[in-house]
């Protein structure tokens, strides 16, 4: 099922096992060496930048065979069928090379095998949809995402496929009880519930056990946009806005939807949920959900709700997180309950490319427009200069 | 950790058991670390700040007066860098690591606030004449001085951001291609002058080891608008583009040394991706003299062949460099 060797995963766990261990002292540089001549690893897997790279010309190399395959075949394809039928010969021929880059070139996560897969993925998804009835159900739509998507988790175990295979099911799920009548259409935000919670405790158990430990990563990307669905699901925002744009409940402004507490109450009471287990039982994923989830309470308040003005909320709130930021920095200098403010040891990316700074620069303009005119700021002709053009 | 890998380790004989104890203990005694999420949240804390307070000074302005918003962002402003001095760690040209998490939000609110202070009395009173330079000169000069006195990279680049809003040009990450327009000669020349300015800087910093770290942040804003000036100059000039080429060609040359010489990855990837994108410019303009079917064709193929081979490249050059870094 899956394409790679189960043997080389191992390794390659093992492997990065030990360099942890490495890194934090616990072994020493002849027992790091030892462990990795025992269990080699023979995947092709480069350096995360070149990475990028390899991803982005593939990407470049697909798009322009494509086009050159229409060029060829423009007498042939008389009809948008025709095109279809091109663009499956394409995704299978890209699956094929995939195939071909695992198997012999040993690729794992090479840039090159992940934009292979996710073209293959789009192109046979979109053609088959076409192919099968012209676009026109958005049952059909979701359906082949699924069926696709599940197909591709289980052979590459691609978190990107993981993740839209799971929002496929939900929208499959979604647009079934769409055309099933009103009573399924009232009953959908607690069968979306239902499902991402069902998907969660799944994902949850899986992720322990033994047979599933390739498919860690993409469990853990399908655990958090099962929490982040759970909650939108009985969002209020969520719930008003698109019973009332899909469903033509036509309310007013101001007017609220049936069972308006209940969805307020799961609105505002859920995050906190999410946080409090979180830190119950130091689960990074729920307790950065919760924090995301905190900002959409403010949000959907705010929306229905003008409880204060912008700039007093924003002002109230910038005190609270900063004052509240510090007396949490000092409260966790004793290291409470397990927790601290140490930097985690692993050396991440971000930190190497030293994107704060960048994020910094990014928020922050340069003062003193002054409203002379001795240099002018190239206004706005968008985007136009360089990269694009020529291509 | 994962203890059970470690177990299995061990009892393939490859672990000591005293290692294994170390490993146990370890994992044992880890800590839960919060530190991106407070990080987080005491950004956001200072970003909602900074702007909350600046709305409301904007919507209050006739019942607060000018001069007492300036007392009280001046008091900010004053206030944090009292806090920077009295808690900073003695200069050096080294790295001098924080001396608490607080300390760097203070600077970069500190710094913000004297921003908008300058550009208030300028923007009010016209402080410092019509002649626009001055008052961008001043922040320029006072970021420049503090990332350098206090070592914070952020302020490091909201002076190079600034440098650059003095001579001209936007060049924060987001704005680079949409705010600057690359048809006009000014911008490029600018472009090329700022970007030999800081990779110039870049250099100073490694080789004089005046704050090695920060050369990083020059050499990275230097190549991006050096490359980008360059590749809309050959766009735009009918006649020069290939010179313009050939001077790309040096910049990369030079960039894609340094990089070998820093063992960073990503550096040799932006090298070879910019690159690429010139030598596609000129292979374009040459193919566009011809005009029938066969040009298309013509293109398509380079275009994959050329791609397949800077992949082949790429994987070599990933090959060549070892102890990388970035």
């Amino acid at each position: 099922m899956l394409a790679y060797s189960s043997l080389s995963l191992d390794n390659l766990e093992i492997k990065e096992e030990a360099e942890k261990a490495l890194r934090k002292d616990c072994i020493d540089v002849p027992a790091y060496q030892a462990i990795e001549a025992a269990h080699p690893v023979n995947f092709y897997t480069p350096n995360p930048i070149i990475k990028i790279g390899l991803f982005i010309l593939t990407a470049i190399i697909i798009c322009f065979s494509l086009g050159l395959l229409t060029l060829i075949s423009f007498d042939m394809l008389r009809s948008e069928k025709g095109f279809a039928s091109l663009c499956i010969f394409a995704g299978l021929a890209c699956y094929g090379a995939l195939e071909i880059f695992v198997r012999e070139k040993k690729f794992f996560r090479a840039g090159v095998d992940d934009a292979l897969l996710w073209s293959a993925a789009g192109l046979l998804i979109s053609s088959i949809t076409y192919l099968y009835d012209g676009y026109s159900s958005p049952v059909s739509w979701c359906f082949f995402t699924f069926a696709i998507t599940l197909l591709a988790t289980l052979r590459f175990a691609d978190m990107v496929m993981a993740g839209v295979c799971f929002l496929a099911l939900l929208a499959l799920a979604f647009t079934l009880m769409v055309k099933l009548g009103p009573v399924a259409k009232t009953i959908i935000p607690f069968a979306i519930m239902v499902l991402s919670l069902a998907v969660y405790a799944i994902g949850r158990s899986w992720r322990k056990q033994y047979a599933f430990r390739h498919y860690n990563w993409c469990l853990t990307v399908v655990s958090v946009l099962s929490l982040l669905t759970l909650y939108l699901a009985g969002n209020y925002y969520v719930v008003r806005e698109l019973s009332n744009s899909m469903f033509d409940l036509q309310l007013e402004e101001g007017q609220s939807i049936p069972g308006a507490l209940f969805f307020w109450i799961y609105t505002t009471v859920i995050p906190i949920v999410y946080l409090y287990l979180g830190i119950r039982k130091k689960d990074a994923i729920l307790l950065r959900t919760g924090m995301i989830l905190l900002a959409a309470i403010v949000f959907t308040i705010r929306y229905y709700h003008s409880v204060m003005p912008l700039e007093t909320a924003m002002v109230v709130g910038g005190l609270v997180l900063t004052t509240g930021a510090w007396a949490l920095i000092r409260y966790l200098k004793t290291h409470p309950h397990g927790f601290t403010y140490v930097e985690p040891d692993e050396p991440s990316l971000a930190d190497k490319l030293k994107v704060e700074s960048l994020i910094i620069a990014q928020t922050y303009t340069p003062g003193a427009h002054a409203p002379s005119n001795t240099t002018e700021f190239g206004g706005g002709t968008g985007g136009g200069g360089g990269a694009s053009g020529e291509y | 950790m994962n203890v059970k890998v470690f177990e299995k380790l061990h009892a393939e004989g490859l672990l000591s058991d005293t290692s294994l104890e170390s490993v146990k203990t370890a994992e044992a005694n880890r800590l839960f670390s919060l530190h991106w999420e407070i990080k987080t949240l005491l950004y956001l804390g200072v970003l909602l700040l900074s702007g909350g307070l600046g709305i409301l000074i904007y919507k209050n302005i006739n019942t607060i007066g000018h001069q007492v918003i300036l007392l009280i962002i001046g008091v900010i402003c004053a206030g944090c860098f009292s806090y920077c001095i009295r808690q900073k760690a003695p200069f050096s040209w080294q790295k001098v690591n924080s001396p608490n998490a607080f300390f760097d939000y203070a600077l970069l609110l500190g710094c913000l606030t004297f921003v908008t202070f300058i550009g208030y009395l300028q923007f009010q009173y016209t402080a410092f004449g019509t002649a626009y330079g001055l008052a961008t000169v001043i922040p320029l000069v006072v970021l420049s001085v503090s990332a350098y006195y206090f070592d914070h990279l952020g302020v490091l680049s909201m002076a190079v951001t600034n440098l650059a809003a003095w001579m001209g040009i936007a060049i924060t990450p987001f704005q680079l291609l949409s705010a600057n327009d690359f048809s006009s000669d000014r911008i490029i020349y600018t472009g090329v002058a700022l970007g030999v300015i800081l990779l110039l800087l870049a250099l100073i910093s490694a080789k004089k080891d005046l704050k090695k770290h920060f050369a990083f942040t020059y050499q990275n804003f230097g190549a991006h608008i050096l490359f980008i000036a360059c590749i809309a100059a050959m766009c735009m000039y009918e006649e020069t583009y290939l010179l313009w080429f050939l001077l790309m060609a040096a910049v990369g040359a030079y960039v894609y040394l340094q990089a070998f010489k820093e063992g960073s990855f990503y550096f040799v990837l932006i090298t070879v991706l910019y690159g690429y994108l010139g030598i596609s410019i000129v292979v374009t303009r040459l193919l566009i003299r011809g005009n029938d079917l066969d040009v298309i064709y013509m293109g398509l193929l380079y275009m994959i062949s050329s791609a397949i081979g800077v992949i082949v490249l790429l994987i070599k050059l990933n090959k060549k460099i070892k102890h990388a870094r970035v």
